[in-house]
């Protein structure tokens, strides 16, 4: 990622509040959840595909998920990282 | 059986004409004579719209801008060419064309009534009778030159030209036609007195004009009756009445080939002439005796019928003119809400409804609904466009194999589809927004309204692109040559696999399914893409294709992913969760363009969607 799209998101949450913080984080939460399920229903018709076209479309299709979480486990430590570091009032 | 009797007409009708061809060579001629004159509006339709937004637009929209201005401009125009039924079809031409206004065209055909009343005068006057029908031959020849100019513009005049070549020659072959019919005309065996006779003699002279395509050869055939002696002089003005009645038929005819605006100024053709042929058969008595008046003033002798003929031709058309010019506007409003030709196949909105504009919430949610008929007609167009039938994409059946085992690409008018099923409902998407967005909305709902205003849009460009690749494929599509027909099935089935997901994706519950997926998609149509274009460039340089070929295979190439993206982008936001904060928690997880186009192989320069190029009936 950039750093300036990092400074602007990190200037961003200087100023928002805590509450909305923890909002996002639930949805974040919710969208991960959705993107595991998707990835162990994936995982489970892998196993099951002869290699061929079918197979390389489905590890594409997880390696996608695989880098989409991995951003979304990154924002969650980013915000929860945010949140020790201020000391609830 | 309700099929065979939507499908019967034509062949009905080829029956017809074939039975009418062996039995009448006189019929052969006519029919032959409408189809060179129909043929003929096409064309002068075709050479008028490239000059459209051009040089010849301004000047015409400059002199008809002003209802006077526009029947000085019919009054000279005729004058000039000395034939109305031209200068009107020529008119509706330019309003088929949206070249000049519906108000404007209608001052042009009062004008060019007016006009061709100088006819008489210098039949009259001078004897003169300029035939130019004469000009069909030179006007074919020279128009077939123009045509095969590179110029546009010199194009443009070519279709022109030999749209009036055509009209003339179409003229001659039913006036040829007809000229069995002429010594039909014994016009003393109809002398009725009173009304009924003046309703008669109209409806000869309108007849005989018909049949013989000229109002002027109608007043020598009065004129000729009148010195005979077979008519009064009386029924001769109710023959010149008719004469004028009957030069709107072929206007009609005319209005047919035209599209609406074409059409409503063939209808306010006729409207005019039958109005003003009332009020001059209404007041016939009067104006025969103001003509007498008026004649004996210019110093016209009694007998001199040629002279005041044409002064009463003249009197009554002015009179008509007089008595509605001042109605010009109405007639155009009424012309504008009342005649509508909306093909009956048009696709209506599902979801817009009045009562769905209440609250911004059910405006939205209907607005998303909509958007989504709009993407299923897309998919379905867009899938017969790849030759592939929707109970094939909708199904588990391998697409590999289907595309494979296509025998024959399936032949597909997009520009008919495209104006029924996606054009007019995305013009209703487009009004309702309007609407919406006229009253008091969040920041939130004017967002999501121009994400879905941008959805709409992105799936008409998707099927742009699909009208584009049609073309090529059903030429290249089913090739013999092996290396053509494999990289035409490529491109189908990277479509088909587009298809095929998305419908997936919005067939799942809502609550488990997120617009994430589509990146997988995204990634897919990349490497696709790059895979092709290498493959592409191996060919070339091995010389085992041409590279005239390969051109056209990488323009198709690059509407498939016109196609795909565009597909894409308007299904993300059919797809997004309800609430803001999911939305910005879906966009904060998604990948960027250049995380695609790294993950695709490449370099981070992310491929970007080009829009493609508007024509003449895809425009706007």
């Amino acid at each position: 990622m950039k750093t300036k799209k990092l400074l602007a998101r990190l200037a961003g949450f200087l100023n928002a509040d805590q509450t909305a913080q923890r909002k996002e984080l639930k949805s974040i939460r919710k969208v991960l959840k959705k993107l595991k399920a998707k990835e162990r229903d994936l995982t489970t018709k892998l196993e099951e595909t002869p290699p061929g076209d079918e197979y390389e479309e489905i590890s594409q299709k997880l390696q996608v998920i695989y880098a989409q979480r991995r951003k979304g486990i990154e924002r969650v430590r980013e915000i929860k990282g945010r949140n020790k570091e201020q000391p609830s009032p | 059986m309700l099929r065979f009797w939507r499908q019967a007409p034509l062949p009905l009708l080829l029956l017809i004409l074939s039975y009418g061809f062996w039995i009448s060579p006189d019929f052969k001629e006519i029919a032959a004579g409408v189809a060179l004159f129909l043929f003929g509006m096409l064309s002068l339709e075709k050479g008028f719209k490239s000059f459209t937004g051009g040089a010849l637009e301004q000047v015409l929209r400059t002199c008809t801008n002003r209802l006077w201005k526009s029947i000085a401009f019919g009054i000279t125009s005729t004058t000039l060419m000395q034939s109305s039924t031209l200068v009107s079809l020529v008119t509706i031409s330019f309003v088929s064309a949206e070249m000049i206004t519906l108000a404007a065209g209608i001052g042009v055909i009062m004008g060019a009534n007016l006009g061709t009343t100088t006819g008489a005068w210098l039949i009259a006057g001078l004897g003169l009778r300029v035939d130019i029908a004469g000009y069909a031959m030179p006007a074919l020849v020279i128009g077939v030159i123009l045509l095969l100019q590179r110029s546009k513009i010199l194009q443009g005049i070519g279709y022109a030209t030999l749209g009036v070549g055509f009209l003339f020659l179409g003229i001659h072959y039913m006036k040829e036609g007809f000229e069995a019919f002429q010594g039909a005309f014994d016009l003393s065996g109809y002398v009725i007195p009173g009304v009924l006779g003046v309703l008669l003699y109209t409806g000869i002279g309108m007849l005989i004009t018909v049949i013989m395509q000229s109002s002027h050869a109608t007043l020598l055939v009065i004129i000729t009756a009148l010195a005979t002696g077979q008519i009064s002089y009386d029924s001769a003005l109710a023959l010149a009445i008719g004469a004028n009645l009957g030069s709107a038929i072929t206007t009609a005819i005319g209005g047919m080939t035209a599209n609406l605006g074409g059409k409503r100024l063939a209808i306010a053709h006729v409207l005019f002439n039958v109005m003003t042929a009332a009020v001059a058969i209404t007041f016939i008595g009067q104006m025969a005796w103001a003509v007498d008046y008026l004649g004996a003033l210019m110093g016209l002798a009694d007998d001199e019928y040629l002279l005041k003929l044409a002064l009463f031709h003249t009197l009554f058309n002015l009179l008509g003119v007089i008595l509605l010019a001042p109605f010009t506007g109405v007639l155009e409003r009424a012309l504008l809400k009342h005649v509508n030709f909306a093909p009956k196949s048009r696709e209506k909105p599902l979801y817009l409804y009045p009562g769905a504009l209440e609250t911004p919430a059910a405006a939205i949610s209907a607005l998303r609904k909509e958007v989504g008929h709009l993407y299923d007609n897309a998919h379905d167009l867009i899938a017969h466009g790849v030759s592939l039938r929707r109970s094939v994409i909708d199904s588990d059946q391998s697409l590999v194999d289907a595309v494979k085992n296509t025998r024959r690409i399936i032949p597909l008018d997009v520009d008919d589809l495209y104006e029924a099923r996606i054009k007019s409902l995305h013009s209703d998407i487009v009004a309702f927004i309007s609407e919406i967005q006229g009253r008091e909305l969040s920041q939130q709902s004017v967002e999501q309204l121009y994400v879905l205003q941008q959805a709409s849009r992105d799936i008409v460009e998707a099927v742009k692109a699909t009208k584009h690749l049609q073309k090529n494929l059903s030429r290249h599509g089913v090739s013999g040559n092996p290396l053509i027909r494999e990289r035409y099935d490529t491109i189908r089935l990277q479509i088909a696999k587009v298809l095929r997901e998305i419908r997936q994706l919005r067939s799942q519950d809502p609550e488990t399914v997120t617009s994430l997926s589509l990146d997988a998609l995204k990634l897919s149509v990349n490497k696709s893409g790059r895979s092709f274009t290498a493959d592409l460039n191996a060919l070339i340089r091995g010389r085992r294709l041409s590279s005239s070929i390969a051109t056209s295979m990488m323009n198709d190439e690059n509407y498939a992913f016109e196609i795909c993206s565009n597909l894409i982008e308007a299904s993300h936001a059919l797809l997004l969760p309800p609430t803001r904060a999911e939305q910005s928690a879906e966009d904060q997880l998604a990948l960027d363009e250049q995380d695609i186009a790294r993950m695709a192989g490449g370099n981070s320069n992310p491929r970007t969607r080009t829009h493609t190029d508007e024509d003449e009936k895809t425009a706007g």
